[in-house]
């Protein structure tokens, strides 16, 4: 799908593992997970909660660009059909930088806006 | 690190690595960001609490 996805935890790469093989909701998993032993990482996106991660979500671009951050406290679950709309969005956006996509945009094939003067004031026309 | 140096959304992260366990494998790794650049990779970073506890 052209994307590396990284969960991260303050958790040891053992933990990791032992978690992993022991969770039955974890036999299929197939991305890497991170260890951020001293929350170094963490720090850096602000999701540093004395000694354990939010539940940060960050989607970065190949030329390194931060396109999307969503921090959720450590009670709240993230919605992964949210998070693959967002993904989904900013790939398209990657390839048509003059359009946007509005709130209700879900896959490629769904109306995008594209700004400019004959918007302006008609957005509910567009 | 301070508040002000909090990466923010349009701005470009510092490179950085992690020591991983892959599922794949049953092996351990790293996860370094300019690797997966070089190979035109989007990186999605997810964060949470702890292992053993509900994602």
């Amino acid at each position: 799908m052209g994307c590396e996805i990284v969960t991260v935890s303050a958790d040891t790469h053992f933990v990791h593992l032992a978690w992993q093989r022991e969770e039955k909701d974890l036999a299929e998993v197939k991305f890497a997970m991170g260890s951020d032993r001293n929350g170094d990482l963490a720090k850096q996106f602000g999701v540093w909660n004395g000694g354990f991660c939010l539940r940060g979500t960050y989607l970065i671009a190949p030329d390194g660009k931060l396109m999307n951050a969503e921090v959720n406290f450590l009670n709240l679950g993230r919605n992964i059909d949210e998070t693959m709309r967002k993904f989904k969005a900013n790939i398209y956006l990657g390839k048509k930088p003059n359009e946007g996509c509005p709130s209700k945009w879900k896959d490629d094939g769904d109306r995008t806006l594209t700004p400019g003067p004959e918007m302006v004031g008609r957005v509910h026309d567009a | 690190m301070t508040e002000s140096t909090t990466l923010q959304v349009g701005q470009t992260v510092p490179d950085f690595s992690l020591t991983t366990y892959e599922p794949t494998t049953k092996g351990f790794g790293e996860f370094k960001l300019s690797e997966a650049q070089k190979n035109g990779k989007w990186t999605m970073l997810f964060f949470y609490p702890a292992d053993y506890t509900f994602v």
